[in-house]
């Protein structure tokens, strides 16, 4: 046993999500992403003399409809304090935020690890705003401030220290990312930004009660970061503990390029945010109603409609975690599965064509050419066995892709797809295959049986594709068992 | 020409014709230049002043109907109120050189009224005084005896309006910074409730307690002012939606108060015996005219100062780190980081006083010292609003001197800031209880300066405040 396998990981996250808002969180500037420099920047954003926050409904109800998703309790009443430091990208000199009572509180996070989900605890989620940009490598001579991203909302939720590996961290930012698409409140793009983490990491004997000393690794913002920033900072946690030394209280800061961690501060030197309630803005209170109201408008999530399909519609694990992935394409199944018999088809053909074709031409399920109609019809085709599911996706779904109004039955029957059942033109081509090879029929009626899988694809070949399988191998089994 | 000491009466003139309002500018930029030792204004829009007289005569001569509210009244206005396309500067050299992008609400509804604003007054840099001394333009000199200060913060405010230079001062109050030059003044000064009159525009020194505030010759010409600037505003979500009502239509007292004093305010050390005496007397003299006016006990007073000091200078600590060096206002020219740029900048840009002021209120939130301090003040806060709430359900009134003093010398109070803040006693409850208070001029004191008295009502009861203020104004 490694010294590595003692130990047991610890890790608590920080998630930042930035929402998708038309306006920032305390003034009506765009929040566009990827805008000119400082072209974002009212003298709210710029803190001028004199000016005053005021709250976004759209922040406040997408903290509750997070938080509702998740089941926190959502505050009633909950209150934005100041955070205080100074740095060149935060005009106000201070950061508002929630400290004391955030919107929501409690709640939990299921991540779906290879062997089902598991339940990670929510701390509490908190509204706060983005800082500006200071960018240090552009100019020899200067930074660079752009304060566009001041003033951007931003949701931070806060976990339990229930993770234990860099995989369960990574499961768990994808669960999150699908969460907050599914509520359409982020785009959850960690390329952009839009989610980031802070990580706490601590180690501790297997089997012991007692937290380890944690350290804040910040400056994640990408799941491979994250893995490496937690592996290597594990590792240097224990080589620590193991060589005699004690893991001390701080906070790191992770080098992409050498990845490894650094200390930013100690705990001795930690800064001191001197948070207080936010004098200028009153405490948001959100009442019964609205709350009820929010919790109508959520969408079928992604662990109800995993349950649905693997309980309800008898679909694999694996299938339902496909299908679950993103919000409109489940809820496109979903209402193509309504009305049908033929669900496993249906599934089949979301999983291995339509979702291919989406990301292959970039494309969301919105834009995608069948109808309901013809998608279920063509379902039901392959569901009824009048196109085989091999013809149905090589020829049938090319020829719907280009646009085709009519039904894929029609289609297919245009195009001669449909199964070949007319029995004695399938024994026809049954004799003509095993004259065309007397040597496997010879080595078969020898005892060598798995040949049958060759003279199916053989008569495929020969029927291009439109004989009945079943029928075809029952066929070529009477053939070759009684007539030779 | 005659002095004006009330809207109506200027309004009807300039109405009748028997004054243009070019003249009226003019007679008062005359006034300002005459009083330029008074080191009232800290700038003077005498171009604009003038040429929004001329259009306010044309109007009233071919759209007299037209005309707005505050039609002819020239205003001045506390150097921390911001008025677009203007300078304005809270008297501190931190914000050398800025001009505001914008106006305060305050400052913009009375302009849409036909308010003429005539300059921007001198004050106690950020708010953070009572004499008007910490300015970076030098004292303001109080007009009845210019050895002495004019109070404040909102000194220039003041003394705008009693030498005679404007006719109303829109000046703010976080402690008393209205009422308590209007007393040394001997002129009206009003503070509303908190959140009846939006806060954008204004420079913040404590947020929970800035408001803007109003100084002016008579009860009448608060009304009005005040009746125009009230109401909710999008712009400082803690501005009240409650109705604003018609204030100048409702300031008939009618009835007898019942109002209370402290015996521990009117008997505290600190009170000079002769405003004790003139309080006491006019206690007298509305007991004989029917009204009811009881000694209460209040036991909190001596709490009121430290919990002031320790929440203000919180919030000031943290509203004023926008000022930074970084996107406006003055920058030193010797730094040459990040670091240094803040240091020396907020070194070199605040006075003194700010930068005590600034360490206070972050020591008292300091990590270790919150409870202690921020948080226990906050507590004391709240004990003292909902006992003056209480008051306010048996009482009327609360009435108390607006000062223990009448005005000090220029320079008497600049080696003790202890000393200067225990002389905010009787004016900081009503900032505490977000409640409105009133300036009253009760007489002369002491060298023959002004004594005011000072009249508190409920949370939005300004038309009672406001109606019973006429009434004092009518016995005395």
């Amino acid at each position: 046993m490694s010294i590595y396998d003692k130990y047991e990981t610890i890790i608590g996250l920080e998630v930042h999500v930035q929402l998708s808002t038309k306006s920032k969180a305390f003034c009506s500037d765009a929040t566009t992403f990827g805008a000119s420099p400082n072209s974002q920047v009212s003298i709210i954003s710029l803190a001028h003399p004199g000016t005053l926050p005021r709250t976004n409904k759209t922040h406040i109800h997408s903290a509750a409809k997070l938080g509702l998703a998740l089941g926190c309790k959502i505050s009633p009443e909950s209150r934005f304090d100041r955070k205080n430091y100074f740095y060149a990208d935060l005009p106000k000199g201070y950061q508002i935020t929630q400290d004391r009572m955030p919107i929501c509180v409690g709640g939990s996070l299921d991540i779906l690890l290879k062997d089902g989900f598991r339940n990670i605890g929510i701390h509490h989620i908190h509204m706060e705003e983005d800082a500006g940009k200071s960018i240090h490598d552009v100019d020899p001579k200067y930074s660079l401030v752009d304060l566009n991203r001041a003033g951007v909302p931003l949701l931070e939720v806060v976990t339990e220290p229930d993770l234990r590996s860099a995989e369960e961290v990574d499961a768990f930012m994808t669960a999150m990312r699908q969460m907050v698409r599914y509520l359409d409140i982020s785009d959850g793009n960690m390329e952009e930004g839009s989610m980031r983490c802070d990580v706490n990491i601590s180690v501790r004997l297997k089997g012991t009660e007692k937290l380890g000393e944690r350290c804040e690794v910040k400056n994640v913002n990408s799941m491979k970061f994250a893995r490496r920033a937690i592996d290597f900072e594990v590792k240097r946690q224990i080589d620590l503990l193991e060589s005699g030394g004690r893991v001390l209280q701080q906070t790191l800061n992770f080098d992409p390029v050498s990845g490894t961690t650094s200390p930013l501060r100690s705990k001795e030197n930690a800064h001191d945010y001197r948070y207080f309630p936010e004098p200028d803005l009153p405490p948001v209170v959100l009442d019964e109603n609205v709350i009820r109201e929010l919790k109508a408008t959520l969408p079928a999530l992604p662990k109800s409609l995993y349950q649905q399909f693997v309980h309800e519609f008898k679909l694999s694990h694996d299938d339902a975690v496909i299908l679950i992935e993103d919000r409109d394409f489940a809820l496109y199944f979903l209402g193509n599965t309504q009305q049908s018999k033929s669900v496993k088809a249906t599934a089949n053909l979301f999983i291995n064509k339509i979702r291919p074709w989406l990301s292959e031409h970039k494309k969301s399920i919105a834009d995608f050419p069948m109808s309901d109609k013809q998608i279920q019809n063509f379902a039901k085709l392959i569901e009824a066995e009048k196109v085989t599911a091999s013809i149905a996706y090589s020829k049938l779904f090319p020829a719907m892709m280009e646009g085709k109004k009519e039904l894929p039955s029609e289609v297919a029957e245009q195009l001669g797809l449909l199964k070949n059942t007319d029995s004695s033109e399938l024994e026809a081509l049954v004799d003509a295959c095993l004259a065309a090879n007397p040597k496997e029929v010879k080595a078969y009626q020898n005892g060598k049986k798995k040949l049958m899988g060759f003279f199916m694809g053989e008569l495929m070949k020969m029927s291009r594709g439109t004989a009945d399988p079943k029928m075809g191998g029952k066929l070529l089994r009477e053939k070759l068992d009684i007539r030779y | 020409m005659p002095k004006y000491t009330s809207i109506s009466t200027l309004q009807a003139d300039l109405r009748a014709g028997k004054i243009t309002c070019t003249e009226l500018v003019t007679y008062y930029l005359n006034q300002i230049a005459q009083h330029k030792n008074l080191n009232a204004y800290v700038e003077v829009f005498a171009e604009e002043a003038l040429a929004q007289a001329a259009r306010t005569d044309q109007m009233l001569k071919e759209n007299p109907e037209r005309v707005g509210s505050l039609f002819g009244v020239v205003v001045s206005i506390k150097d921390v109120l911001a008025y677009k396309d203007h300078k304005v500067s809270a008297a501190s050299k931190i914000l050398e050189g800025y001009t505001s992008l914008f106006s305060a609400t305050a400052v913009e509804r009375i302009v849409a009224e036909g308010a003429i604003i005539i300059g921007r007054t001198n004050c106690d840099q950020f708010g953070m005084g009572s004499t008007n001394e910490n300015s970076v333009y030098g004292p303001t000199r109080n007009a009845l005896d210019p050895e002495r200060v004019p109070g404040g913060s909102s000194g220039g405010a003041a003394v705008s309006v009693q030498a005679d230079t404007c006719l109303v001062a829109l000046g703010t109050d976080t402690g008393g910074s209205v009422r308590q030059p209007a007393a040394f003044c001997g002129i009206v000064g009003m503070k509303p409730s908190y959140g009846r009159i939006s806060r954008h525009g204004l420079l913040a020194y404590a947020s929970s307690f800035d408001q803007v505030g109003i100084l002016a010759n008579s009860v009448e010409d608060v009304a009005l002012t005040l009746e125009v600037m009230a109401g909710s505003d999008a712009y400082d979500s803690t501005s009240s939606t409650t109705a604003v009502p018609k204030y100048i239509k409702q300031l008939s007292f009618g009835r007898k108060a019942k109002i209370c004093y402290f015996s521990t305010a009117i008997n505290h050390p600190s009170l000079s015996p002769d405003i004790k005496a003139q309080t006491e007397n006019l206690f007298d003299r509305l007991r004989k005219d029917g009204h009811e006016v009881q000694a209460l006990d209040f036991d909190l007073l001596e709490y009121i100062i430290p919990a002031y000091y320790v929440l203000t200078t919180a919030e000031a600590s943290s509203n004023l780190s926008r000022y930074d060096g970084i996107r406006f206002g003055y920058r030193s020219d010797d730094a040459t980081n990040l670091m240094e740029t803040y240091k020396k900048s907020r070194t070199e840009g605040f006075s003194t006083e700010v930068k005590r002021r600034i360490m206070l209120g972050t020591f008292v939130l300091s990590a270790g010292f919150y409870d202690a301090y921020y948080s226990k003040a906050q507590k004391v806060r709240r004990l003292i609003r909902e006992k003056t709430l209480d008051i306010f359900r048996e009482y009327d009134f609360i009435l108390m001197p607006a000062a223990p003093s009448v005005a000090w010398k220029v320079g008497e109070m600049s080696d003790d800031p202890v000393a200067m803040y225990l002389a905010d006693i009787y004016t900081v409850q009503a900032n505490m209880a977000g409640i409105p208070a009133i300036n009253i001029p009760l007489g002369k004191g002491k060298d023959d300066m002004p004594v005011g008295i000072q009249v508190m009502a409920g949370i939005f009861k300004e038309n009672e405040l406001l109606a019973f203020s006429k009434l004092l104004c009518g016995i005395l």
